[in-house]
């Protein structure tokens, strides 16, 4: 990633460390994970369920608020101080639709101090795919 | 300058993107200053390109990056600007289905299977809807739904119903079993 047309005119003129938070957001979960540039290795990392009690409020803006709030603490923390967003549903054979947490989540990012970059929508989308899972009759409830 | 934000290209078919660009360009600018972002269309090309007008550096929302592409596909996929520009409101969600996922290549079939989602003049779609408080377009093999998370969910469902078979009564039963517990729930959204 180039970062050389990034905006050299930040209000302190510190080192910028750069990170990539990783957002996986379906409608069942949200998972927000800090990784290096290389995306190998791990900063920080929270689900929604880690904040929330029932499993029906595991997707929602307040659990993705909060997820996103205590990972991007903890980047801070370990000197983390910009960032490129990668956004993505479960995407395949599933939802090519980014959860409700997503926008929440974002929200949060730029609201905890860090610099944002590219913001990016990694969803797997296939060119050619597996059968749908559910079999030839259905889902049946 | 090029922006060090990334930007989003959406499809425009060629019928929807008159509806798009609007009178001298009226709905696109209108969407351009209600979320701040730029909207670009290449000419005789049927592809849209949306970034932010401001970096986020510079005070620009990353939020309405993802709202301004979210409105550009509902428009893309038959919403009207006025139905579309819900999605720029907190909590609302586009759901897309893509029904040739499901079907195959015959067109009488994926006539019949629209027909069914929307009903005689449009009964069926009103229905889901109403019961669900979302919009629901159905354009070419596309069904796209907006509204909050929940909703949507419960609509989605009733249309992948419809297209694998379910009868009407059984959709509407479900919509009604929806309606009730949302009643009862407290929104948590």
């Amino acid at each position: 990633m180039s970062e050389s047309s990034t905006p050299e005119t930040q209000s302190q003129p510190r080192e910028l460390r750069w990170g990539i938070v990783n957002i996986y957001s379906s409608f069942n979960n949200i998972l927000i994970h800090v990784t290096d540039l290389t995306g190998s290795e791990t900063v920080a990392r929270a689900s929604g369920g880690m904040f929330v009690e029932s499993g029906r409020l595991e997707p929602t803006p307040y659990a993705a608020m909060r997820a996103a709030g205590y990972v991007m603490e903890i980047a801070r923390q370990k000197g983390i101080n910009a960032v490129h967003i990668k956004v993505r549903a479960p995407g395949g054979v599933k939802s090519k639709t980014p959860g409700p947490g997503t926008q929440a989540a974002i929200r949060s990012i730029a609201r905890s101090g860090v610099m944002i970059g590219r913001i990016e929508d990694v969803t797997p989308i296939p060119h050619d795919s597996v059968r749908k899972k559910g079999g030839r009759r259905g889902r049946r409830v | 300058m090029s922006s060090p934000h990334g930007f989003f290209v959406v499809n425009v078919p060629p019928d929807r993107l008159p509806v798009l660009i609007g009178q001298n360009g009226e709905v696109k600018r209108r969407i351009e200053a209600l979320l701040g972002v730029r909207i670009e269309l290449k000419s005789d090309q049927t592809v849209a390109e949306v970034r932010l007008s401001r970096p986020v550096s510079e005070g620009g929302d990353p939020v309405a990056l993802l709202k301004g592409r979210d409105v550009l596909t509902a428009i893309a996929t038959g919403f009207s600007p006025e139905r579309a520009l819900r999605l720029a409101k907190e909590n609302e969600v586009l759901s897309l289905i893509d029904l040739s996922e499901f079907l195959g290549r015959n067109p009488n079939n994926l006539a019949r299977v629209k027909a069914r989602i929307i009903g005689t003049s449009g009964r069926t779609r009103r229905i889901i809807e109403e019961t669900t408080s979302t919009y629901i377009s159905v354009y070419s093999d596309k069904v796209a739904i907006i509204g909050a998370p929940e909703d949507v969910k419960a609509a989605d469902e009733a249309v992948r119903m419809l297209v694998r078979g379910s009868p009407h009564s059984a959709v509407y039963r479900f919509l009604d079993n929806y309606a009730r517990r949302r009643k009862l729930s407290p929104k948590f959204y």
